[in-house]
Protein backbone atom coordinates (compact mmCIF):
# COMPACT_ATOMS: atom_id res chain seq x y z
CA UNK A 1 0.00 0.00 0.00
CA UNK A 2 1.23 3.42 -0.69
CA UNK A 3 0.56 5.73 2.09
CA UNK A 4 1.46 9.67 1.88
CA UNK A 5 0.42 12.52 4.52
CA UNK A 6 1.75 15.76 3.13
CA UNK A 7 1.93 18.39 6.21
CA UNK A 8 -0.81 16.54 7.91
CA UNK A 9 -2.14 18.37 11.34
CA UNK A 10 -5.71 18.04 13.31
CA UNK A 11 -6.30 19.99 15.95
CA UNK A 12 -8.90 19.97 18.65
CA UNK A 13 -9.50 23.29 20.48
CA UNK A 14 -5.97 23.91 21.71
CA UNK A 15 -4.64 21.07 21.32
CA UNK A 16 -2.59 19.87 18.33
CA UNK A 17 -3.41 16.01 18.61
CA UNK A 18 -1.52 15.47 15.08
CA UNK A 19 0.80 18.27 14.01
CA UNK A 20 2.49 18.64 10.68
CA UNK A 21 3.14 14.96 10.18
CA UNK A 22 4.51 13.74 6.39
CA UNK A 23 5.64 10.35 5.57
CA UNK A 24 5.52 8.37 2.72
CA UNK A 25 5.57 4.42 2.54
CA UNK A 26 5.62 2.88 -0.69
CA UNK A 27 4.53 -0.54 -1.96
CA UNK A 28 7.01 -3.25 0.28
CA UNK A 29 4.67 -1.95 3.09
CA UNK A 30 2.13 -4.64 4.29
CA UNK A 31 2.14 -4.16 7.99
CA UNK A 32 2.46 -0.26 9.57
CA UNK A 33 3.00 -0.18 13.49
CA UNK A 34 2.55 3.22 15.07
CA UNK A 35 4.32 3.53 18.07
CA UNK A 36 5.10 6.18 20.78
CA UNK A 37 4.01 7.27 23.89
CA UNK A 38 0.16 7.45 24.90
CA UNK A 39 -1.55 10.75 23.60
CA UNK A 40 1.50 11.36 21.40
CA UNK A 41 -0.85 10.98 18.37
CA UNK A 42 -1.22 7.26 16.72
CA UNK A 43 -5.14 6.47 17.30
CA UNK A 44 -5.70 10.06 15.59
CA UNK A 45 -2.66 9.84 12.85
CA UNK A 46 -4.53 6.59 12.52
CA UNK A 47 -8.28 7.54 11.71
CA UNK A 48 -6.84 10.36 9.28
CA UNK A 49 -5.14 7.54 7.11
CA UNK A 50 -9.06 6.10 7.47
CA UNK A 51 -11.08 8.84 6.90
CA UNK A 52 -13.29 8.45 9.95
CA UNK A 53 -11.27 12.16 10.80
CA UNK A 54 -10.56 14.97 8.54
CA UNK A 55 -7.66 16.90 8.88
CA UNK A 56 -7.28 20.61 10.02
CA UNK A 57 -4.89 21.03 7.53
CA UNK A 58 -2.71 18.82 4.81
CA UNK A 59 -3.84 15.69 2.96
CA UNK A 60 -3.34 12.04 2.86
CA UNK A 61 -2.57 10.14 -0.03
CA UNK A 62 -3.46 6.54 -0.50
CA UNK A 63 -1.96 4.29 -3.37
CA UNK A 64 -1.78 7.99 -4.98
CA UNK A 65 -5.27 9.81 -4.81
CA UNK A 66 -6.01 12.04 -2.04
CA UNK A 67 -8.80 11.50 0.43
CA UNK A 68 -11.83 13.59 -0.07
CA UNK A 69 -13.36 15.94 2.82
CA UNK A 70 -17.09 15.41 2.07
CA UNK A 71 -18.98 13.30 4.67
CA UNK A 72 -20.33 11.23 1.92
CA UNK A 73 -17.32 10.61 -0.02
CA UNK A 74 -15.27 9.72 2.91
CA UNK A 75 -18.04 7.55 4.12
CA UNK A 76 -17.33 5.15 0.80
CA UNK A 77 -13.65 5.29 1.70
CA UNK A 78 -14.31 3.84 5.08
CA UNK A 79 -16.48 1.18 3.56
CA UNK A 80 -13.93 0.31 1.50
CA UNK A 81 -11.50 -0.28 5.59
CA UNK A 82 -11.93 -2.35 8.21
CA UNK A 83 -12.01 -0.93 11.80
CA UNK A 84 -10.94 -2.25 14.97
CA UNK A 85 -10.93 -0.03 18.33
CA UNK A 86 -9.48 -0.88 21.68
CA UNK A 87 -12.86 -1.71 23.27
CA UNK A 88 -16.46 -1.88 23.12
CA UNK A 89 -17.00 -1.16 19.62
CA UNK A 90 -19.61 -3.99 19.09
CA UNK A 91 -23.58 -3.64 19.27
CA UNK A 92 -24.50 -4.84 22.89
CA UNK A 93 -28.15 -5.15 21.52
CA UNK A 94 -27.38 -7.44 18.69
CA UNK A 95 -25.73 -11.08 18.66
CA UNK A 96 -21.91 -11.54 18.00
CA UNK A 97 -23.33 -13.28 14.43
CA UNK A 98 -26.03 -10.00 13.69
CA UNK A 99 -23.04 -7.63 14.35
CA UNK A 100 -21.15 -9.44 11.43
CA UNK A 101 -24.12 -9.84 8.82
CA UNK A 102 -25.50 -6.39 9.37
CA UNK A 103 -23.04 -4.76 8.01
CA UNK A 104 -22.61 -6.88 5.09
CA UNK A 105 -26.44 -6.51 4.59
CA UNK A 106 -26.71 -2.66 5.44
CA UNK A 107 -23.51 -0.88 4.24
CA UNK A 108 -22.56 -3.83 1.31
CA UNK A 109 -26.01 -4.35 0.17
CA UNK A 110 -25.55 -8.47 0.48
CA UNK A 111 -28.79 -10.62 0.64
CA UNK A 112 -29.18 -11.57 4.31
CA UNK A 113 -28.58 -15.40 3.32
CA UNK A 114 -25.56 -14.87 1.05
CA UNK A 115 -23.68 -12.11 4.34
CA UNK A 116 -24.97 -14.81 6.80
CA UNK A 117 -23.18 -17.60 4.86
CA UNK A 118 -19.98 -15.25 4.77
CA UNK A 119 -19.66 -14.57 8.56
CA UNK A 120 -19.86 -18.29 9.16
CA UNK A 121 -16.95 -18.13 7.32
CA UNK A 122 -15.35 -15.76 8.72
CA UNK A 123 -15.89 -16.96 12.32
CA UNK A 124 -14.97 -20.35 11.32
CA UNK A 125 -11.57 -19.08 10.01
CA UNK A 126 -11.45 -17.13 13.26
CA UNK A 127 -12.68 -20.26 15.35
CA UNK A 128 -15.40 -18.54 16.84
CA UNK A 129 -18.09 -20.36 15.53
CA UNK A 130 -19.15 -21.28 19.27
CA UNK A 131 -19.72 -17.70 20.25
CA UNK A 132 -21.88 -16.83 17.44
CA UNK A 133 -25.30 -16.67 19.34
CA UNK A 134 -24.31 -15.08 22.51
CA UNK A 135 -24.56 -11.40 22.36
CA UNK A 136 -21.29 -9.19 23.10
CA UNK A 137 -22.04 -8.99 27.35
CA UNK A 138 -21.89 -12.66 27.33
CA UNK A 139 -18.40 -12.55 25.84
CA UNK A 140 -14.91 -12.34 27.30
CA UNK A 141 -13.09 -9.49 26.15
CA UNK A 142 -10.86 -11.30 24.34
CA UNK A 143 -13.31 -12.94 22.35
CA UNK A 144 -15.05 -9.79 21.77
CA UNK A 145 -12.09 -8.51 20.17
CA UNK A 146 -12.02 -11.18 18.10
CA UNK A 147 -15.85 -11.16 16.78
CA UNK A 148 -14.71 -7.33 15.98
CA UNK A 149 -12.15 -8.53 14.09
CA UNK A 150 -14.22 -10.84 12.34
CA UNK A 151 -17.05 -7.85 11.61
CA UNK A 152 -14.14 -5.87 10.22
CA UNK A 153 -12.83 -8.60 7.74
CA UNK A 154 -15.64 -9.81 6.50
CA UNK A 155 -16.20 -7.60 3.78
CA UNK A 156 -12.53 -8.04 2.57
CA UNK A 157 -11.12 -4.34 3.74
CA UNK A 158 -8.66 -2.85 1.68
CA UNK A 159 -6.86 -1.84 4.41
CA UNK A 160 -7.23 -3.24 7.84
CA UNK A 161 -6.98 -0.28 10.33
CA UNK A 162 -6.63 -1.79 14.35
CA UNK A 163 -6.55 1.19 17.17
CA UNK A 164 -4.61 -0.16 20.55
CA UNK A 165 -6.47 -4.01 19.67
CA UNK A 166 -5.39 -5.49 22.87
CA UNK A 167 -4.63 -2.53 24.96
CA UNK A 168 -8.25 -3.32 27.10
CA UNK A 169 -6.93 -7.00 27.50
CA UNK A 170 -5.58 -8.83 30.34
CA UNK A 171 -2.28 -10.96 29.08
CA UNK A 172 -4.38 -14.16 28.11
CA UNK A 173 -7.07 -12.92 25.67
CA UNK A 174 -3.63 -9.95 24.38
CA UNK A 175 -2.42 -13.33 23.32
CA UNK A 176 -5.02 -14.72 21.22
CA UNK A 177 -5.72 -11.21 19.78
CA UNK A 178 -2.25 -11.00 18.90
CA UNK A 179 -2.08 -14.90 17.22
CA UNK A 180 -5.09 -13.40 15.07
CA UNK A 181 -3.67 -10.55 13.79
CA UNK A 182 -0.16 -11.90 13.06
CA UNK A 183 -1.97 -14.51 11.24
CA UNK A 184 -3.81 -12.07 9.32
CA UNK A 185 -0.60 -9.92 8.59
CA UNK A 186 1.25 -13.75 7.49
CA UNK A 187 -1.89 -13.70 5.01
CA UNK A 188 -0.93 -10.53 3.37
CA UNK A 189 -3.48 -8.34 4.87
CA UNK A 190 -2.78 -4.63 4.24
CA UNK A 191 -2.77 -3.55 8.07
CA UNK A 192 -2.22 -0.15 9.76
CA UNK A 193 -2.08 -0.74 13.97
CA UNK A 194 -1.10 1.72 16.87
CA UNK A 195 0.28 -0.62 19.41
CA UNK A 196 2.16 -0.28 22.63
CA UNK A 197 2.72 -4.35 22.26
CA UNK A 198 6.73 -3.77 21.53
CA UNK A 199 7.39 -7.19 20.52
CA UNK A 200 4.66 -7.17 18.14
CA UNK A 201 5.19 -4.71 16.08
CA UNK A 202 9.46 -5.56 15.48
CA UNK A 203 8.08 -8.99 14.80
CA UNK A 204 4.96 -8.52 12.25
CA UNK A 205 5.27 -4.29 11.08
CA UNK A 206 7.49 -3.83 8.10
CA UNK A 207 7.62 -0.69 8.59
CA UNK A 208 6.98 1.56 12.20
CA UNK A 209 6.39 4.84 12.76
CA UNK A 210 7.19 6.95 15.78
CA UNK A 211 4.54 9.66 17.10
CA UNK A 212 5.08 11.62 20.07
CA UNK A 213 3.64 15.25 20.73
CA UNK A 214 1.46 15.08 17.47
CA UNK A 215 5.01 15.37 15.73
CA UNK A 216 6.55 12.08 13.84
CA UNK A 217 9.89 11.73 15.80
CA UNK A 218 11.24 8.91 13.67
CA UNK A 219 10.10 6.66 10.77
CA UNK A 220 12.07 3.66 9.40
CA UNK A 221 11.79 0.02 8.72
CA UNK A 222 10.96 -1.69 11.95
CA UNK A 223 14.43 -3.98 12.01
CA UNK A 224 16.38 -0.29 11.31
CA UNK A 225 13.84 1.80 14.08
CA UNK A 226 14.29 -1.27 16.74
CA UNK A 227 17.70 -1.86 16.18
CA UNK A 228 19.48 1.16 15.67
CA UNK A 229 16.76 4.17 16.87
CA UNK A 230 18.77 7.71 15.28
CA UNK A 231 17.16 9.80 17.84
CA UNK A 232 17.92 9.76 21.50
CA UNK A 233 13.47 9.62 22.49
CA UNK A 234 12.71 6.65 20.70
CA UNK A 235 16.12 4.99 22.11
CA UNK A 236 15.08 5.86 25.59
CA UNK A 237 11.44 4.89 24.83
CA UNK A 238 12.46 1.94 23.70
CA UNK A 239 14.86 1.06 26.58
CA UNK A 240 11.96 1.81 29.04
CA UNK A 241 9.16 -0.29 27.37
CA UNK A 242 11.22 -3.29 26.58
CA UNK A 243 13.00 -3.17 29.60
CA UNK A 244 10.71 -5.90 31.59
CA UNK B 1 -29.80 -2.88 58.48
CA UNK B 2 -31.00 -4.50 55.88
CA UNK B 3 -33.75 -6.44 57.66
CA UNK B 4 -34.78 -3.16 59.86
CA UNK B 5 -35.55 -1.43 56.57
CA UNK B 6 -37.23 -4.44 55.18
CA UNK B 7 -39.46 -4.78 58.29
CA UNK B 8 -40.26 -0.83 58.75
CA UNK B 9 -40.89 -0.77 55.18
CA UNK B 10 -43.18 -3.52 55.29
CA UNK B 11 -45.00 -2.32 58.85
CA UNK B 12 -45.34 1.10 57.22
CA UNK B 13 -46.98 -0.08 54.19
CA UNK B 14 -49.13 -2.22 55.34
CA UNK B 15 -50.30 -0.56 58.74
CA UNK B 16 -51.24 2.22 56.03
CA UNK B 17 -53.44 -0.17 53.66
CA UNK B 18 -54.90 -1.77 56.80
CA UNK B 19 -56.06 1.55 57.83
CA UNK B 20 -57.23 3.38 54.20
CA UNK B 21 -58.95 -0.06 53.59
CA UNK B 22 -60.75 -0.38 56.95
CA UNK B 23 -61.84 3.11 56.38
CA UNK B 24 -63.13 2.73 52.97
CA UNK B 25 -64.46 -0.31 53.45
CA UNK B 26 -66.28 0.52 56.95
CA UNK B 27 -68.17 3.75 55.21
CA UNK B 28 -71.92 3.43 55.03
CA UNK B 29 -72.40 3.58 51.32
CA UNK B 30 -75.68 3.90 49.71
CA UNK B 31 -74.78 2.40 46.26
CA UNK B 32 -78.53 2.59 44.85
CA UNK B 33 -78.35 6.23 44.73
CA UNK B 34 -75.92 6.13 41.69
CA UNK B 35 -76.99 3.17 40.03
CA UNK B 36 -78.97 4.69 37.55
CA UNK B 37 -75.77 6.63 36.16
CA UNK B 38 -74.16 3.81 35.52
CA UNK B 39 -74.19 4.23 31.41
CA UNK B 40 -73.17 7.52 32.03
CA UNK B 41 -69.90 6.18 34.30
CA UNK B 42 -69.83 3.50 31.37
CA UNK B 43 -69.32 6.19 28.62
CA UNK B 44 -67.38 8.61 30.33
CA UNK B 45 -65.10 5.80 31.07
CA UNK B 46 -64.59 4.59 27.46
CA UNK B 47 -64.27 8.22 26.32
CA UNK B 48 -61.20 8.77 28.17
CA UNK B 49 -59.62 5.22 26.64
CA UNK B 50 -60.69 6.88 23.10
CA UNK B 51 -59.21 9.89 24.22
CA UNK B 52 -56.13 8.70 26.05
CA UNK B 53 -55.09 5.58 23.55
CA UNK B 54 -55.09 8.35 20.82
CA UNK B 55 -53.17 11.02 22.31
CA UNK B 56 -50.46 8.32 23.21
CA UNK B 57 -49.89 7.07 19.80
CA UNK B 58 -49.95 11.77 18.92
CA UNK B 59 -47.97 12.15 21.31
CA UNK B 60 -45.57 9.40 20.89
CA UNK B 61 -45.01 11.08 17.29
CA UNK B 62 -44.94 14.78 18.41
CA UNK B 63 -42.48 13.96 20.68
CA UNK B 64 -40.39 12.04 18.59
CA UNK B 65 -40.33 15.46 16.20
CA UNK B 66 -39.61 16.96 18.82
CA UNK B 67 -36.09 15.26 19.97
CA UNK B 68 -35.14 14.95 16.24
CA UNK B 69 -35.83 18.85 16.63
CA UNK B 70 -33.50 18.92 19.39
CA UNK B 71 -30.84 16.84 18.20
CA UNK B 72 -30.55 19.10 14.89
CA UNK B 73 -27.28 20.13 13.62
CA UNK B 74 -29.29 23.56 12.56
CA UNK B 75 -30.01 26.01 14.86
CA UNK B 76 -33.36 27.31 14.43
CA UNK B 77 -35.19 24.33 14.85
CA UNK B 78 -33.38 23.15 18.18
CA UNK B 79 -34.19 26.54 19.91
CA UNK B 80 -37.94 26.17 18.68
CA UNK B 81 -38.14 22.62 20.02
CA UNK B 82 -36.27 23.35 23.20
CA UNK B 83 -38.79 26.59 23.60
CA UNK B 84 -41.89 24.58 22.64
CA UNK B 85 -40.89 21.40 25.42
CA UNK B 86 -39.76 24.08 28.31
CA UNK B 87 -42.98 26.10 28.08
CA UNK B 88 -45.25 23.08 28.01
CA UNK B 89 -43.30 21.29 31.11
CA UNK B 90 -43.45 24.83 32.62
CA UNK B 91 -47.16 25.48 33.00
CA UNK B 92 -50.17 24.08 33.98
CA UNK B 93 -52.42 21.94 31.54
CA UNK B 94 -55.24 23.52 32.96
CA UNK B 95 -54.23 26.91 31.76
CA UNK B 96 -52.91 25.16 28.42
CA UNK B 97 -56.17 23.03 27.97
CA UNK B 98 -58.35 26.80 28.35
CA UNK B 99 -56.17 28.70 26.05
CA UNK B 100 -55.90 26.22 23.65
CA UNK B 101 -59.45 25.33 23.85
CA UNK B 102 -61.44 29.40 24.12
CA UNK B 103 -58.71 31.59 22.63
CA UNK B 104 -56.65 29.33 20.02
CA UNK B 105 -59.24 27.26 18.68
CA UNK B 106 -61.85 29.46 18.60
CA UNK B 107 -59.44 31.92 16.16
CA UNK B 108 -59.53 29.21 13.73
CA UNK B 109 -62.69 28.25 14.40
CA UNK B 110 -62.60 24.63 15.31
CA UNK B 111 -65.14 23.71 18.23
CA UNK B 112 -64.72 19.78 18.36
CA UNK B 113 -64.40 19.25 22.20
CA UNK B 114 -62.76 15.46 21.71
CA UNK B 115 -60.71 17.01 19.61
CA UNK B 116 -59.29 20.12 20.70
CA UNK B 117 -58.79 18.27 23.86
CA UNK B 118 -56.66 15.56 22.39
CA UNK B 119 -54.50 18.02 20.76
CA UNK B 120 -53.26 19.51 23.65
CA UNK B 121 -53.05 16.74 25.80
CA UNK B 122 -51.01 14.98 23.30
CA UNK B 123 -48.57 18.01 23.07
CA UNK B 124 -48.82 18.22 26.72
CA UNK B 125 -47.55 14.80 26.65
CA UNK B 126 -45.02 14.99 23.76
CA UNK B 127 -43.03 18.09 25.57
CA UNK B 128 -42.76 15.24 28.65
CA UNK B 129 -41.63 12.15 26.06
CA UNK B 130 -39.23 14.35 23.97
CA UNK B 131 -37.28 14.83 27.33
CA UNK B 132 -37.29 11.07 27.88
CA UNK B 133 -36.79 10.23 24.77
CA UNK B 134 -33.40 13.02 24.45
CA UNK B 135 -32.41 11.43 27.52
CA UNK B 136 -32.26 8.02 25.86
CA UNK B 137 -30.48 8.79 22.58
CA UNK B 138 -27.73 10.97 24.55
CA UNK B 139 -27.16 7.79 26.84
CA UNK B 140 -25.45 6.00 24.29
CA UNK B 141 -21.95 5.80 24.46
CA UNK B 142 -19.95 7.78 22.11
CA UNK B 143 -18.41 4.42 20.74
CA UNK B 144 -21.45 3.61 19.73
CA UNK B 145 -21.53 6.24 17.20
CA UNK B 146 -17.39 5.66 16.26
CA UNK B 147 -18.36 2.04 15.77
CA UNK B 148 -21.01 2.66 13.52
CA UNK B 149 -19.09 5.59 11.45
CA UNK B 150 -16.41 3.50 11.09
CA UNK B 151 -18.66 0.40 9.60
CA UNK B 152 -19.78 3.01 6.88
CA UNK B 153 -23.14 3.74 8.39
CA UNK B 154 -24.71 6.56 7.25
CA UNK B 155 -26.77 9.45 9.98
CA UNK B 156 -30.02 7.66 9.58
CA UNK B 157 -28.79 3.93 9.21
CA UNK B 158 -26.81 4.41 12.71
CA UNK B 159 -29.99 5.93 14.29
CA UNK B 160 -31.80 2.79 13.38
CA UNK B 161 -30.27 -0.13 13.87
CA UNK B 162 -27.24 0.95 16.38
CA UNK B 163 -28.96 4.43 18.67
CA UNK B 164 -32.69 3.64 18.56
CA UNK B 165 -33.01 -0.20 19.70
CA UNK B 166 -30.75 0.38 22.04
CA UNK B 167 -32.45 3.55 23.57
CA UNK B 168 -35.90 2.09 23.71
CA UNK B 169 -34.54 -0.52 26.15
CA UNK B 170 -33.55 2.43 28.49
CA UNK B 171 -36.86 5.17 27.66
CA UNK B 172 -39.27 2.62 28.56
CA UNK B 173 -40.18 2.57 32.44
CA UNK B 174 -39.94 6.59 32.23
CA UNK B 175 -42.18 6.77 29.16
CA UNK B 176 -44.76 4.09 30.89
CA UNK B 177 -44.72 6.44 33.71
CA UNK B 178 -45.38 9.16 31.17
CA UNK B 179 -48.20 7.19 29.92
CA UNK B 180 -49.97 6.46 32.53
CA UNK B 181 -49.67 10.77 33.70
CA UNK B 182 -51.36 11.15 30.68
CA UNK B 183 -54.13 8.90 31.25
CA UNK B 184 -54.85 10.48 34.56
CA UNK B 185 -54.19 13.76 33.40
CA UNK B 186 -56.82 13.78 30.36
CA UNK B 187 -59.66 13.86 33.73
CA UNK B 188 -58.33 17.68 33.59
CA UNK B 189 -60.37 17.65 29.96
CA UNK B 190 -63.47 18.22 32.24
CA UNK B 191 -62.99 22.11 32.07
CA UNK B 192 -64.05 22.23 28.63
CA UNK B 193 -66.90 19.77 28.78
CA UNK B 194 -65.37 16.77 27.35
CA UNK B 195 -67.22 14.01 28.58
CA UNK B 196 -64.89 11.69 29.83
CA UNK B 197 -64.98 9.76 32.74
CA UNK B 198 -63.77 12.35 35.87
CA UNK B 199 -66.52 14.60 34.02
CA UNK B 200 -69.40 12.00 34.69
CA UNK B 201 -68.11 11.30 37.97
CA UNK B 202 -68.51 15.37 38.78
CA UNK B 203 -71.96 15.33 37.29
CA UNK B 204 -73.35 12.14 39.11
CA UNK B 205 -72.17 13.96 42.52
CA UNK B 206 -74.21 17.14 41.21
CA UNK B 207 -77.38 15.57 40.92
CA UNK B 208 -77.53 12.59 43.74
CA UNK B 209 -75.01 14.30 46.08
CA UNK B 210 -73.78 10.87 46.76
CA UNK B 211 -70.30 11.83 46.86
CA UNK B 212 -68.11 9.22 47.49
CA UNK B 213 -70.33 6.85 45.49
CA UNK B 214 -69.58 8.80 42.11
CA UNK B 215 -65.93 9.02 43.12
CA UNK B 216 -65.11 6.00 44.39
CA UNK B 217 -65.30 4.05 41.00
CA UNK B 218 -63.06 6.78 39.33
CA UNK B 219 -60.52 4.75 41.22
CA UNK B 220 -60.77 1.00 39.91
CA UNK B 221 -61.06 2.84 36.27
CA UNK B 222 -58.01 4.51 35.95
CA UNK B 223 -56.30 1.39 37.35
CA UNK B 224 -57.97 -0.79 35.17
CA UNK B 225 -56.13 1.26 32.28
CA UNK B 226 -52.52 2.24 33.81
CA UNK B 227 -51.66 -1.08 35.05
CA UNK B 228 -51.96 -3.06 31.51
CA UNK B 229 -49.19 -0.49 31.06
CA UNK B 230 -46.79 -0.90 33.82
CA UNK B 231 -47.03 -5.11 32.93
CA UNK B 232 -46.63 -4.44 29.52
CA UNK B 233 -43.59 -2.06 29.61
CA UNK B 234 -41.80 -4.80 32.28
CA UNK B 235 -42.49 -7.24 29.48
CA UNK B 236 -41.06 -5.13 26.66
CA UNK B 237 -38.10 -4.30 28.84
CA UNK B 238 -37.27 -7.93 28.79
CA UNK B 239 -37.75 -8.35 25.58
CA UNK B 240 -35.20 -5.82 24.51
CA UNK B 241 -32.88 -6.62 27.31
CA UNK B 242 -29.11 -7.12 27.06
CA UNK B 243 -26.43 -7.55 29.00
CA UNK B 244 -23.78 -4.35 29.06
Amino acid sequence: MRIETLNLSKIYGATKAVDDVSVSLGDEVQVLALIGPSGGGKSTFLRLLGGLEVPTAGAVKIDGSPLPRDEDALREVRRKNGFLFQSFNLFPHLTALENIVLPLVEVYGRSRAEATGRAGEVVERFRLTDHVKKQPGQLSGGQQQRIALARAMAHDPALLLLDEPTSALDPEMKAEVLDLIAELCESGQQIVLSTHEMGFAKRSADHVVFLAEGKCVEDASSATLFENPETAMVSAFLQKVMKW
Amino acid sequence: MKLFLSLTVSILLGATFCFVFWVVASHDYQWSAIAPYWKNFLNGWTTTLLISAAALVLSILIGALLTSGQLSPHRVPRWLSRAFVEIIRGTPLLTQILIGYYLIADTIGWDSRFGVGLVILSCFSAAYLAEIFRGGIESIPKSQWLSARAIGFSEFQTYRHVIIPQAIRRVLPASAGQFANLIKDSSLLFVISVHEFTMQARETNANTYATFESYLPLILGYFILTFPISLLSRHLEKRFAYEN
